[in-house]
C-alpha cells in the first residue's frame, strides 16, 4: 500500500480508487450493502463471480432466444415483430 | 487501545504454560486486535500445523533466522509466492530463538512490568547469543511464543500487506482472463476501466437479450403453447391468486399464454412469492400490448386481452402511469423478476423508475 507503482506514472491512487468505487457501483451485492467500502480483494472477487454469472445469463438467454427463433420462423407475423425488435 | 493493551498484557502473563494450541489461539486473537485478520488466521493455522517443526529448532538453528529478523521478511520480493505456512514457520522459529526481549520491546507499553525496553532488533541480536543457551527453558519457550506473535505483529504490516497485494494481483490476473482484451491493457487503471466497460456491456447484453425474449415469448406462445394452455393457465393463476381470476376465461387467455413460457423456464420464480407472481403478469402484459399495437392483425386475442386486464393492473397497485414507461424499462423489469438474485441492480432500476 505504501508505494503503489503503476506502469503509468501519472495514474494516481485517487484515480484508482475512483475506478474501484465505480466498479463497486456496478456490482449488485455491493450496491445492496450500501456505501460501505469493501476491501479491494473482496471487490475483485465479487467482480469475478458477477462476470461469470453474467456470462451464464447471457448464454442462457441466447439459448432461449435461439430456441424461440428456430421454432417460429414460419410464423410470419411473429417473426415480423421479432425482426423489427432485433433490428432496432 | 487501552483494552487492546490490557489484553496483550494478560496474554503475556498467561504465556508461561502456553502450548501450541493456545499459542495459535492467541495469535488469532492478537491478529484480530491488531486488525490484521489475515495474519491472525495465517498465524494460527501455521502454528497449529507445525508445532513439531518449530520445537526442535529451538537451539542453534534459530540464530540464522533471528539474524534475518524482520529485515529478511521485508527483503522478500513480491513475486515470491507467499506461502502462509512457510512464513508461519519462519516466524515461529525466529521468535523462539530470539526469546522474550523482542516481545517485551514490542509489548512494553502493554506490559511494562516485563521491564525490557530494547527494541526488537536489538533484542534479536542479543537473542542470537542467548539462543544457544536457551534451548531448555520452559519460560523462554513461552516467551518465545509471545514473541512470535510479537514478531509477527511487527512484520505483519508488511506481511499482511504482501498477502493482500498478492491476492489482489491474483484476482486481477483472473479478471484479465475473464475480460477479453484486458490482457493487452497494462496498468491497473486501464484494467479496471476495461473491466468496468465489460461489466456494463454484459449488463446491457443481458437486458437486451431478455427484452428480445420477452418480446418473442407471447408471439411464440400462440404457436407452441396452445396445447399446453389449459394446464399452464391453472398453474399461472393459482399461485398468485390474481384478481384476473375473476375475469372470464376468454379474457384470461392472454395472461395464461404469457405466463406459460415463463413458467417453463423459471418455475422457481413463479413459485416464489405472490408478489413476484403478480409482477410477472403485470410486467409481461406490457410487452404484449406494445407488440400488439404495430401488428394488430397478428394478435387479436391480445388486443382484446390488453384492455380487459388493465383494471386488474390498477387493482394490483401498478399505477396506470406505468403505461407511460418505455417498453424497454418494462422488459428490464421483467428480466429482473427472474434474475432477482443476480440482477438486483436491474430490480433496483425498475423500482426507481416505478
Amino acid at each position: 500500500m505504501s508505494s503503489r507503482r503503476s506502469s503509468r506514472g501519472n495514474i494516481s491512487e485517487d484515480e484508482i480508487n475512483e475506478l474501484i468505487s465505480k466498479l463497486q457501483a456496478l456490482l449488485p451485492s455491493s450496491r445492496r450493502r450500501g456505501s460501505g467500502q469493501a476491501s479491494t480483494t473482496k471487490l475483485l472477487k465479487e467482480t469475478c463471480s458477477y462476470i461469470k454469472s453474467l456470462h451464464r445469463e447471457v448464454d442462457d438467454l441466447s439459448d432461449r432466444l435461439s430456441d424461440l427463433m428456430s421454432t417460429m420462423d414460419s410464423n410470419s407475423p411473429g417473426a415480423e415483430i421479432i425482426r423489427s425488435i432485433l433490428r432496432s | 487501545m487501552a483494552r487492546c493493551q490490557g489484553t496483550v498484557g494478560s496474554l503475556c502473563q498467561g504465556l508461561l504454560d502456553l502450548d501450541d494450541d493456545k499459542f495459535g489461539a492467541m495469535c488469532s486473537a492478537f491478529g484480530y486486535l491488531q486488525e490484521w485478520p489475515d495474519l491472525g488466521a495465517m498465524c494460527g493455522a501455521s502454528l497449529g500445523a507445525t508445532p513439531g517443526a518449530v520445537a526442535p529448532s529451538a537451539g542453534d538453528g534459530n540464530d540464522d533466522s533471528s539474524c534475518n529478523g524482520s529485515g529478511g521478511l521485508k527483503k522478500r520480493g513480491p513475486d515470491a509466492c507467499l506461502d502462509a505456512k512457510g512464513d508461519g514457520n519462519d516466524m515461529s522459529k525466529r521468535p523462539r530463538g530470539k526469546q522474550q526481549q523482542q516481545l517485551c520491546g514490542l509489548v512494553e507499553v502493554a506490559a511494562p512490568g516485563k521491564g525490557k525496553q530494547e527494541r526488537p532488533k536489538a533484542g534479536t541480536k542479543k537473542k542470537a547469543e542467548a539462543a544457544s543457551t536457551a534451548a531448555a527453558a520452559g519460560q523462554k519457550t513461552d516467551y518465545i511464543h509471545v514473541r512470535a506473535r510479537r514478531g509477527q505483529a511487527t512484520d505483519s504490516h508488511s506481511l499482511a500487506e504482501r498477502v493482500r497485494r498478492e491476492r489482489i494481483s491474483e484476482r486481477m490476473r483472473y479478471l484479465q482472463e475473464l475480460v477479453p482484451g484486458c490482457s493487452k491493457v497494462t496498468g491497473k487503471a486501464g484494467m479496471l476501466d476495461e473491466i468496468i466497460n465489460y461489466v456494463q456491456s454484459l449488463q446491457k447484453q443481458v437486458e437486451f437479450l431478455s427484452m428480445k425474449i420477452a418480446a418473442s415469448n407471447p408471439v411464440v406462445s400462440f404457436d407452441i403453447v396452445e396445447d399446453l394452455f389449459g394446464r399452464q393457465l391453472k398453474q399461472a393463476c393459482s399461485p398468485a391468486a390474481l384478481p384476473a381470476m375473476a375475469l372470464p376465461a376468454g379474457q384470461l387467455e392472454p395472461t395464461g399464454l404469457q405466463m406459460s413460457p415463463l413458467q417453463q423456464v423459471h418455475p422457481s420464480a413463479a413459485a416464489g412469492s405472490n408478489g413476484f407472481g403478480l409482477d410477472m403478469v403485470v410486467n409481461n402484459l406490457y410487452p404484449s400490448a406494445a407488440a400488439s399495437c404495430p401488428v394488430s392483425a397478428a394478435t387479436p386475442v391480445m388486443a382484446a386481452g390488453g384492455p380487459s386486464i388493465e383494471p386488474c393492473l390498477n387493482v394490483n397497485g401498478a399505477a396506470a402511469a406505468a403505461w407511460d414507461i418505455g417498453s424497454q424499462n418494462l422488459f428490464g423489469g421483467f428480466d429482473a423478476q427472474f434474475q432477482s438474485v443476480e440482477s438486483d441492480c436491474l430490480l433496483d432500476n425498475l423500482k426507481m423508475e416505478m
